[in-house]
């Protein structure tokens, strides 16, 4: 039989399930403030956003989101700052390891199954320096080549040129993927 | 009063409570590998069978089915026996049950393993499975009801109404959720589609969690705290109050697993306010066991039994409180699809299900084998393993979901994404995954304690199997109230007008979600350039399911900025109106994949490059956790399936037209022989019928139709919705 305290025994009720009490205690108060305090919220919540409409559901919420960005960005090309050579070369080989060109043009740019051979001098799309641009930046979609503009500034795109141009160009690495395009630059 | 003397049956209990205890030694190993193939690909052992997309549904459904399912029918057996002073109903039912029980899950383990699933979680086993469970699920009901109608007590208890709206609700939830059109024996396509199964299978799963994880444990702690405690419930009108508002309640907050998805904003509304409303009822239930430990409190430190109540209650508290919190849109918006879910759930079963099903195990074995615990001490070992696994387990995930989201949300000064490349948050988060992989050894090692602990308690004790009873008859009374009778009182000797007031606060909320949500056409609006996918992407999609992607990649973009910027425009309902099943995920382990068709959009990539990717993921990023799936290049998609697949999804009202299904299997090769010719100017020479032609051709598929709506309307920006034009016509 369930040990009960001298102060408890007025509130005891009858009940016994296998030994087991039931004390005739009132719910904590505080429990059924919080009870009514959040049914009071939830009506508040319904009518605030279905029926008076005084604040922004999803669509409106992304609206308003999208719109604020267009007001306070828009710079992503305008904060150029001078580099030398040196330092463009430094950025581009960061760059090339870490927006993931080596997944699919080789560690060293050698090409792989997926793209081409950036150190040969034959070019699918055009081996000038406007042409590498704007491959990197508006991408070959229909080949696979992800445009970049959204996550790579104008001026690392071109610190990333200057890398491939300057650096990858001509170094005939080991297991070079064979020469693709008709764009020969020499 | 006459007494009548009668057994009770503590075979069956003994059968499920070591049922209880193989299945949980399996559960947690699978979490266990589950955890190691998060941080190191190499533990998914090369093999389709024990790679994670197929692993991680066999873990979810042997620690809920299989562990906290036998203890429910563990501590139902007992309890119910006792506090309504009979032998269960009928002894073949009892076997029938146990036996049953243990053929589903054997079965679901093996189809799991094999790839054979519908994909919706925790309701991943096909139709036939389906049945049995149905089948089983009411000859327990059968069993209990028996039982109840021949009890020799004229009351109720509080643990048994919990039962009953456990079996009533999950009965009504499985049924609905597993409503499929088979094709074969083991492949079905759920009958709702998109977002409507979307909402179908999140009534189910939240409810999942209500009806077979909360309330059955609820119905447990109400008989073995106060048993364990041998102290009196605290408050009998809370039981009431908590248990009506909980079953009432519960059944609606579905929707908060679909926050800002393509689901109608009405709907998203019902599950964050019933979810808030649920804070009350939850803990209503934690301080009528707390407070029932009232005045022995110095025993619970003592008594490892009452440690591990404690713990779970508390556990329980805290899993509730969560719950809502997340539920709130704003949180919501950080927390899903990270660590955080997982964090969460991981509360709640370790230490609610886990710690009460320990202590129930703890004080069941030695009573029933009329002795005494072997080990104190171990007891108390294991309580401290388990708790420290609890610690080592959830707090590096909160850490990780934190850390992970902040990474996906980071602009930086250009505007840009600050971490545009996935793979980044994935490898910052690995030290947490290391750490979780030692909370989860840590809580395996207890319940080995355990086992060792309870086998030698059993060897020094006799089993007893028929435990001897009396009791007077059940005093025949009045059907009506009698004086001075409230009428709770009433209802708790009145067990047919109980069930069917249960049934029914079960029944509004799902009914009121549901109904209009399938009914009334403008809460999915039609978008026009949504076609139907080809065959050969219809069994793609079934690669996709089969092998399990959907465990780490959504297929639902939010409508964020940090979202729409990485993957593309926001999903909109009328995108998935061919999805049988939906596949919209919920976890991001990898990222998402709604927009991987958007040919010049941010997630596409050329077939080459997933061939090489499903291959080998780390010869492409040394640092990724995917694992590889190389059989997807040797095996073949059954084409004799195809049409079969077609004509199953033209029942459910797709609109294929005859010849498209006559013709499925041409359209099927002339689709995969492009897709292998551009792969051939790669230098890559595969079948056109493998597998991963098939998937290419679906992940080529997802977010195109969007596209082609823009394109037709000549609208450029995400806000302008083509749904809501729809809408209104």
């Amino acid at each position: 039989m369930a040990e009960v305290y001298k102060d408890e025994e007025s509130k005891l009720m009858d009940h016994d399930f296998d030994g087991i009490k039931e004390l005739d205690n009132p719910p904590p108060p505080w429990i059924m403030w919080v009870l009514y305090f959040t049914i009071a919220w939830s009506v508040v919540y319904m009518l605030v956003y279905h029926v008076f409409k005084v604040a922004d559901l999803q669509d409106a919420e992304y609206a308003n989101e999208m719109a604020s960005v267009v007001q306070n960005a828009g710079n992503a090309n305008t904060n150029v700052v001078a580099m030398t050579e040196e330092e463009m070369l430094a950025a581009g080989e960061k760059l090339f390891a870490d927006k993931t060109c080596i997944t699919c043009h080789g560690p060293v740019g050698e090409g792989n199954a997926i793209g081409p051979n950036l150190t040969d001098n034959a070019w699918i799309h055009g081996g000038s320096k406007e042409a590498i641009f704007n491959v990197i930046k508006n991408g070959v979609p229909e080949k696979g080549m992800t445009p970049y503009k959204d996550q790579i500034t104008d001026q690392n795109i071109e610190s990333l040129v200057v890398y491939i141009q300057k650096k990858l160009v001509g170094s005939n690495p080991p297991n070079g993927k064979a020469a693709q395009g008709d764009s020969i630059v020499n | 009063m006459e007494q009548q003397t009668f057994y009770y049956d503590n075979k069956i209990v003994r059968l499920f409570l070591n049922a209880t205890l193989l299945w949980g030694v399996v559960a947690f190993l699978y979490g266990l590998l589950l955890a190691l193939q998060l941080a190191f690909p190499v533990f998914n052992l090369g093999m389709e069978y024990s790679t994670f997309g197929r692993i991680r549904p066999i873990h979810t459904n042997a620690a809920i089915f299989a562990f906290v399912g036998n203890a429910i029918f563990a501590g139902a057996y007992y309890s119910m026996q006792r506090v309504l002073k009979t032998r269960m109903f009928s002894d073949l039912l009892s076997k029938i049950n146990f036996w049953g029980w243990q053929l589903i899950i054997v079965l679901a383990a093996l189809t799991l393993t094999l790839g054979m699933t519908t994909s919706k979680e925790y309701a991943e086993l096909e139709w036939p499975i389906d049945i049995l469970i149905a089948i089983v699920w009411v000859v327990f009901g059968w069993n209990m009801f028996g039982t109840i109608y021949k009890r020799r007590v004229k009351h109720i208890y509080v643990a048994i109404w919990f039962y009953i709206a456990s079996f009533v609700a999950v009965a009504v939830l499985h049924i609905v959720n597993s409503l499929e059109v088979p094709v074969t024996l083991f492949k079905s396509y759920s009958v709702f589609a998109g977002v409507q199964d979307g909402l179908v299978q999140w009534w189910y799963g939240h409810n999942a969690v209500a009806f077979f994880l909360t309330t059955p444990f609820l119905g447990l702690m109400y008989y073995f705290l106060p048993k364990a405690a041998n102290r009196p419930v605290f408050s009998y009108k809370l039981s009431i109050i908590h248990f009506w508002t909980l079953v009432f309640l519960y059944i609606w907050a579905g929707p908060h697993h679909l926050l800002y998805s393509s689901l109608p904003d009405w709907a998203q509304t019902l599950g964050v306010v019933f979810s808030v409303m649920l804070i009350a009822p939850s803990w209503g239930g934690m301080l009528n066991g707390l407070l029932t430990l009232r005045g022995v409190w110095d025993k619970v430190r003592e008594n490892p039994i009452l440690k591990f109540m404690a713990v779970a209650v508390t556990a329980y508290g805290m899993s509730t409180l969560e719950g809502p919190m997340l539920s709130l849109k704003s949180v919501n918006a950080i927390s899903h699809f990270t660590d955080w879910t997982i964090a969460h759930v991981h509360i709640g079963a370790m230490g609610w299900n886990g710690f009460l099903t320990f202590g129930m195990a703890y004080w069941l074995i030695p009573r029933m084998y009329d002795t005494k615990l072997y080990s104190i001490k171990l007891a108390n070992f294991h309580f401290w393993l388990g708790t420290l696994g609890i610690l080592f387990y959830a707090i590096p995930l909160y850490w990780a979901a934190f850390t992970q989201t902040l990474m996906w949300k980071e602009f930086n000064a250009d505007g840009m994404l600050a971490y545009p490349n996935f793979l980044e948050t994935v490898t910052q988060i690995m030290p947490m995954y290391y750490t979780r992989i030692v909370g989860g050894t840590l809580f395996l090692l207890g319940m080995v304690v355990m086992l060792y602990n309870l086998i030698k308690t059993a060897y020094s004790g006799k089993f007893i199997a028929e435990e001897m009873a009396s009791a007077p008859a059940r005093e025949v009374i009045s059907s009506s109230r009698v004086a001075g009778e409230t009428v709770h009182s009433w209802l708790e000797r009145r067990p047919t007008p109980f069930y069917i007031l249960i049934a029914l606060a079960v029944l509004v909320g799902g009914i009121v979600e549901i109904v209009p949500m399938i009914a009334i056409k403008s809460n999915v609006a039609t978008i026009a350039t949504v076609t139907p996918y080809t065959p050969l992407e219809l069994q793609g999609r079934d690669v996709y399911i089969s092998e399990g992607c959907v465990n780490c990649h959504s297929q639902l973009v939010r409508p964020f900025r940090s979202e729409t910027e990485r993957y593309g425009e926001y999903s909109k309902a009328g995108e998935t109106v061919y999805d049988h099943p939906f596949l919209f995920g919920s976890r991001r382990i990898g990222p998402d994949l709604a927009r991987t068709g958007v040919v010049g959009g941010k997630m596409y990539k050329n077939a080459t490059w997933h061939y090489n990717h499903l291959q080998n993921p780390q010869a492409l990023n040394a640092q990724s956790n995917m694992p590889p799936y190389p059989w997807l290049i040797e095996s073949d998609v059954d084409v004799s399936l195809t049409e079969a697949k077609v004509r199953a999804m033209m029942s459910l009202g797709v609109p294929y037209t005859e010849d498209e299904a006559k013709m499925a299997n041409d359209l099927y090769m002339n689709q995969a022989n492009l897709i292998t010719a551009s792969l051939k100017e790669s230098g890559i020479n595969v079948e056109p019928t493998k597998k991963i032609v098939a998937l290419i051709a679906y992940l080529h598929r997802l977010g195109k139709d969007i596209t082609m709506s823009k394109q037709a309307d000549g609208t450029t920006t995400n806000a302008d919705s083509n749904t809501d034009k729809t809408a209104q016509q």
